[in-house]
């Protein structure tokens, strides 16, 4: 394992690129994000932003460069760091023929915890679902669906999150409660949010960064944007093409 | 909250195989799938041995047909065990957790094996009643433990080498037929030797047995072969 100096940096990316044959998915992406940050990553489709969060979250390797999440290399502590992290995406990652307690169970083994029961308990009453919990969760709507999705990605209590585009196909009250699930667990750990969304990401985030055609065209903390200006930028990026 | 806990293979690979039971026993999709089909295989194996004729021997040919069987049922649950995997990104979900990716195969590999076991148990006696048990020799030839380690080492190189397979190709377009035409030539060897050790047995000819053991020694070589080069290539397979 090879721990930097840097502890307070959640996120140090030099130089990462990521090719899928001539196609260049990220370009020389640089940037550093301090512990306890909300990184909302915004761009058009095709700009790279989930390729970005794929390296992040060690589901795959840099073609060139270096990410250290944590302090830790994304593809030489890749095993460690996946103790240290969880993911939300739009997808749910649960398994539709298991009730809601025995996929948080299965997932807990996975992550061999002790204690399970106690802390799956705690969750489900968290996300609203302690009533649901031994329904099968294909019988689960699109909000239930994301909820029982936070459950598991807080499960083993990691210390940064990776939000792929959370809030897709939730209704308003899902989104609420997604909002509030969010704002509970916000003071304790590092946020990463890929998001088309740019009122909701700009709402959430204390940095926000700008990908298109894989480079980063902007990357700023919030309090130095202006939103329209942040917009217009955006707008110009969509225009930019692909990666 | 509670803290993490030292990663445990033995732990994680256990609730894979929990996890993949208690899902088949609720939906019962692979075993229903892979049972039906063998049974229909058995029925048209039936229509067309009983055109020919009385003095053909069944026995001759029945360690090939009870194999083609196998072989091809074991393709229907081998798609779905990854595609269950795969449906809701749980894939995902396993690659980013702390578990070793060689955790993941065997997990799969030996719950795809207890199905294709259990397929096994059921068509093997139907097998012989049908077309063996019915004729003027309805011995088994050797020992019927000798067809049991054929079958055991056969699905064995079935249940590992088709994990491996089934998962290459779960993320490709027309992953049935990718499946199909890589797993058949790869399983040749294997084949070759669990249908002739299985047919020494059934024919029980003399020195069957040294056939027998020639052919388990062939098996389970290729089976070690198989599973360490799975175990070796199942982290660059997932792309993780």
């Amino acid at each position: 394992m090879t721990e930097t100096n840097s502890t307070e940096c959640a996120l140090e990316v030099r130089g990462l690129s990521r090719t899928f044959g001539a196609r260049k998915a990220l370009d020389k992406v640089e940037f550093d994000l301090p512990q306890g940050a909300f990184l909302s990553i915004f761009g058009p489709n095709g700009a790279g932003k989930s390729t970005l969060l794929k390296v992040l979250s060690t589901l795959t390797t840099p073609s060139k460069g270096t990410a250290r999440v944590l302090g830790l290399d994304v593809v030489a502590d890749a095993v460690a760091l996946r103790e240290r992290m969880g993911l939300i995406s739009h997808n749910p990652l649960l398994y539709p023929d298991l009730s809601a307690e025995e996929n948080l169970e299965f997932f807990a083994e996975i992550y061999c915890l002790e204690n399970p029961k106690e802390r799956i308990r705690e969750l489900l009453v968290a996300v609203e679902l302690d009533h649901r919990r031994l329904d099968l969760v294909r019988t689960f709507s699109r909000g239930m669906l994301q909820r029982l999705s936070i459950a598991r990605a807080l499960l083993h209590a990691p210390e940064i999150i990776f939000l792929d585009e959370p809030y897709s196909g939730l209704d308003p009250h899902a989104m609420d409660i997604l909002d509030s699930l969010i704002a509970q667990v916000r003071e304790q750990h590092t946020f990463v949010m890929v998001s088309h969304d740019l009122s909701k990401g700009l709402e959430l985030c204390s940095h926000a960064l700008i990908l298109a055609k894989g480079a980063v065209v902007l990357f700023e903390e919030r309090d130095n944007i202006d939103a329209d200006e942040f917009a217009a930028t955006y707008r110009a990026t969509v225009g930019m093409g692909v990666a | 909250m509670a803290p993490p806990k030292r990663m445990s293979g033995w732990r994680q690979f256990k609730a894979i195989i929990r996890k993949d039971i208690v899902m088949e026993l609720r939906t019962k999709e692979m075993l229903t799938s892979m049972g039906l089909y063998a049974l229909l295989v058995l029925v048209v194996y039936y229509i067309a041995l009983s055109q020919a004729g009385a003095n053909f021997q069944v026995r001759q040919i029945a360690a090939g047909l009870l194999w083609l069987v196998f072989i091809f049922t074991s393709l229907l649950g081998l798609n779905r065990s990854l595609v269950h995997e795969k449906d809701q990104g749980c894939l995902d979900a396993l690659l980013i957790s702390p578990i070793d990716r060689p955790v993941i195969f065997f997990g799969k590999a030996v719950g795809n094996l207890l199905f294709l076991l259990i397929v096994e148990v059921f068509i093997v006696p139907l097998f012989y009643f049908i077309f063996l048990g019915s004729q003027s020799n309805a011995d088994v030839g050797g020992p019927v433990w000798m067809i049991v380690l054929a079958l055991f080492l056969g699905s064995l190189g079935i249940a590992g080498v088709g994990t491996l397979l089934a998962t290459m190709s779960v993320n490709t377009k027309g992953k049935d037929f990718i499946l199909a035409v890589l797993f058949i030539p790869l399983m040749f060897p294997l084949l070759l030797a669990v249908v002739a050790g299985t047919s020494a047995v059934l024919l029980a000819e003399p020195g069957y047995a040294a056939v027998f053991w020639q052919m388990m020694a062939l098996a389970a070589g290729y089976d070690t072969v198989m599973l360490l080069a799975a175990y070796g290539l199942y982290e660059f397979v997932l792309g993780a």
